[in-house]
C-alpha cells in the first residue's frame, strides 16, 4: 500500500437516504416552478492521499465513482480502464426497442464523463492479478494498485442459445433489447413488422441473474399494447417462456405481474428454457429442467440471453468460488459495503457484484456513492462506513403512457420513495419519468453530483 | 435536503438539454424587463393582474395538451400523484409565461 495520511481529516457522512430519486422528480415540477438555479459542484473537503486507485469498466458505475473520487481525494492516481468511446444510456434500450424513442437519444461520449485529471486507459482488463494488487490490459499494459474498483459489467452469454445471432437481430421476426442501442432499434422494427399483421410472439427469460430484470416484463407489455393499437391483438398470441418458476424475483410484483398477464391474454410457461432459435424457420426450441425439449413456431420472439461475469472476472481469483455466484463467477463482494470478501482493497459496483439483487442504474446511483465512502474510509485507514439495503428500482412500462414505479431491496421489500406513490399502481407520472426525467438524473449520477 | 439536491440536479441536466430555450428565454424576459424599465412608467402593479391571468392561461393549456405530448393521455391518469405533478408541470411552464407577460403588460399600462 502507499503511504496514507496519519490524521486523516474527518469525513461527513453520506445521507443514508440516498434512494429518494422519486421522491425528488416528484419535486421537479415545484422547483422549476420557483424558478431555482444550479451550481454544478458542492463544496467538499478532499483527503489527501497519494494512493493509486484502479477503475475497470466505464459504465455509469466507472464514471461515477471516478467523478467522485476525483472530487473528493486530493493527490490519488486514479485509472480508469475501458476501451468504450461511446456511454450507452442503457435504461433506454427499451424506449428505443418499443419506439418510444430515438435510438440517438441513448448514446453519449465516455470523454465528456470521465473528469480532468484521471488517467483514461482505452484497453479492456484481460486480468486480474489480485494477489499482486495488479490489472493486465489486453494490450498487455501491467497497472499496479493500493485500490480498485471493479464495475467491468456483465457478459450476455447468446453463445448459449444454440443457432442464435445477434447480428440478425432485427430480421426474421428476431429481437432482443439487451446487446446495444443498435439491436434495440433492430428490435423495434422487428416489433414494428410483426404488429403490421400479428401472429405468434415468444417472449423468454433465463435462469440467471439479469442486468434490468424488468425488461423482459415491460417487452411483452409493449408488444401486447403495440398489437393492440395496430389492431391485430386479436389475431395473436403473446406467450411468455421462463426458465424460472416465476417471472421476477420480487413476490408481490411477480404476483401482480402475473395476474395483469391473465387479463391481457398473456399465458407463462414456467421452467422453460430457451435453448435453441433456427431463425432461418422461426422455430424455437426450449428445455425443461429433465432435458424435455419442445418446439415452438413463432412470428416475433424476444430473446433474452443468461448472463453472468465477464471471463477477466469469472476467472480470476475475485470471482465467487462457492455458493449461488459462483457458477456465473460474479464478484465476491459483502452485500452491505460491496467490499471484496477476500481482498480488502477491492470494492465492487453494478452489475457484476454477485448479490441477490440490483443490475440496475438505480442500483448504482445509490451504491456508487456509498462504495467511494466505504473506499475513502479504508484508504483513511478507518472499517467502511456505510452499509447498502439492496435498492433497485424499476419504472415498469406496462403500456405506451403508463408504468409502474416499483422500488425494492434485498429483503423484497417495497420501499417506495413516497409513501403516497403506489408501486401497483398504473401511473403517468412513472410513464414521465421514465421517458424524460431519468435520463437527466443519470447523467447527474454519472457526473458524480447525486 | 437530497431530494431538494437531486431535483436541482435533474433540472440542471434537463437545462443542458434544453439550452438554446433556457438563454433564449432567460434572454427575452431580461430584454423585456429592460425595456419595460428604461421607457418609465411601466405598470408594474397594474401589470399583475394581466400577467396572472396569462399564467394562468399557459397553465391551463399545459395542463390539457401536456399528457398528448409525451406519448400518454388523459385514459392514463392513476391517482392523485399524477394529477397533482401534471398540475405542478403545468404550474411552472404558467409562471414562465406570467413572468413574460408581466413586463410587455406594464408596458401597455404605463402610470
Amino acid at each position: 500500500m502507499k503511504d496514507l495520511p496519519k490524521s486523516p481529516p474527518e469525513l461527513p457522512a453520506i445521507d443514508p437516504e440516498r434512494r429518494r430519486l422519486l421522491l425528488g422528480a416528484s419535486a421537479l415540477p415545484l422547483a422549476a416552478g420557483a424558478g431555482l438555479s444550479l451550481a454544478p459542484t458542492r463544496a467538499r473537503a478532499a483527503l489527501k492521499t497519494s494512493a493509486r486507485i484502479v477503475i475497470a469498466g466505464s459504465g455509469l458505475a466507472g464514471v461515477a465513482a471516478a467523478n467522485r473520487l476525483a472530487r473528493e481525494l486530493d493527490g490519488a492516481k486514479i485509472t480508469i480502464v475501458d476501451r468504450k468511446e461511446i456511454h450507452n444510456y442503457q435504461p433506454g434500450y427499451t424506449l428505443v426497442a418499443t419506439g418510444v424513442w430515438p435510438v440517438e437519444k441513448v448514446s453519449d461520449r465516455n470523454a465528456d464523463l470521465i473528469p480532468p485529471g484521471v488517467e483514461w486507459v482505452r484497453e479492456m482488463v484481460a486480468e486480474f492479478d489480485a494477489e499482486k494488487n495488479a490489472v493486465v490490459t489486453d494490450g498487455g499494459r501491467r497497472i499496479e494498485y493500493d485500490f480498485l474498483i471493479v464495475a467491468t459489467g456483465l457478459h450476455m452469454d447468446f453463445g448459449l442459445i444454440e443457432g442464435m445471432d445477434v447480428a440478425a437481430i432485427g430480421r426474421n421476426g428476431l429481437a432482443s433489447v439487451y446487446p446495444s442501442p443498435q439491436a434495440a432499434q433492430a428490435t423495434w422494427q422487428a416489433m414494428d413488422t410483426f404488429r403490421q399483421k400479428g401472429g405468434k410472439a415468444l417472449m423468454t427469460l433465463p435462469a440467471t441473474p439479469l442486468k434490468c430484470a424488468g425488461a423482459p416484463l415491460k417487452m411483452t407489455f409493449m408488444v401486447v399494447d403495440r398489437l393492440r393499437q395496430a389492431g391485430t391483438r386479436d389475431q395473436s398470441q403473446v406467450s411468455f417462456h421462463s426458465a424460472l418458476d416465476n417471472i421476477f424475483s420480487v413476490p408481490r410484483i411477480n404476483q401482480e405481474v402475473l395476474e395483469r398477464w391473465k387479463k391481457l391474454d398473456v399465458p407463462v410457461h414456467f421452467l422453460s428454457k430457451l435453448v435453441a432459435v433456427d431463425i432461418g424457420a422461426r422455430r424455437a426450441t426450449f428445455a425443461s429442467p429433465e432435458g424435455e425439449r419442445t418446439q415452438h413456431d413463432y412470428d416475433f420472439i424476444h430473446v433474452v440471453p443468461p448472463m453472468r461475469a465477464p471471463d477477466s472476472v469469472k476467472n480470476s481469483p475475485l470471482s465467487w468460488k462457492q455458493g449461488p455466484f459462483a457458477a456465473g463467477g460474479w464478484l465476491e463482494v459483502d452485500k452491505e459495503t460491496l467490499r471484496h470478501r477476500r481482498f480488502p482493497n477491492v470494492f465492487g459496483i453494478g452489475d457484476i457484484n454477485g448479490t441477490g439483487k440490483g443490475k440496475t442504474a438505480a442500483t448504482v446511483k445509490k451504491s456508487t456513492p456509498l462504495v467511494v465512502q466505504n473506499l475513502i474510509d479504508v484508504i483513511a485507514g478507518r472499517e467502511p462506513s456505510q452499509r447498502f439495503d439492496g435498492y433497485t428500482s424499476c419504472p415498469l412500462l406496462v403500456r405506451e403512457g403508463a408504468a409502474l414505479l416499483i422500488e425494492f431491496d434485498y429483503e423484497n421489500r417495497l420501499i417506495p420513495s413516497l409513501p403516497a406513490i403506489d408501486p401497483l399502481q398504473d401511473s403517468y407520472f412513472a410513464w414521465v419519468m421514465k421517458i424524460r426525467l431519468l435520463k437527466p438524473a443519470y447523467m447527474a449520477v454519472a457526473k458524480g453530483r447525486v | 435536503m437530497y431530494e431538494i439536491w437531486l431535483t436541482l440536479n435533474i433540472l440542471y441536466e434537463l437545462g443542458l438539454q434544453y439550452l438554446p430555450v433556457v438563454i433564449g428565454t432567460a434572454l427575452l424576459w431580461l430584454v423585456l424587463m429592460a425595456v419595460a424599465a428604461a421607457r418609465g412608467r411601466a405598470g408594474w402593479g397594474a401589470a399583475l393582474k394581466p400577467a396572472i391571468a396569462v399564467a394562468v392561461v399557459v397553465t391551463a393549456i399545459t395542463f390539457f395538451i401536456t399528457p398528448g405530448m409525451t406519448q400518454s393521455s388523459f385514459a392514463n391518469m392513476g391517482y392523485w400523484v399524477d394529477w397533482g405533478n401534471l398540475l405542478l408541470y403545468a404550474a411552472a411552464f404558467g409562471a414562465v409565461g406570467g413572468a413574460l407577460a408581466w413586463p410587455l403588460a406594464a408596458m401597455m399600462r404605463r402610470a
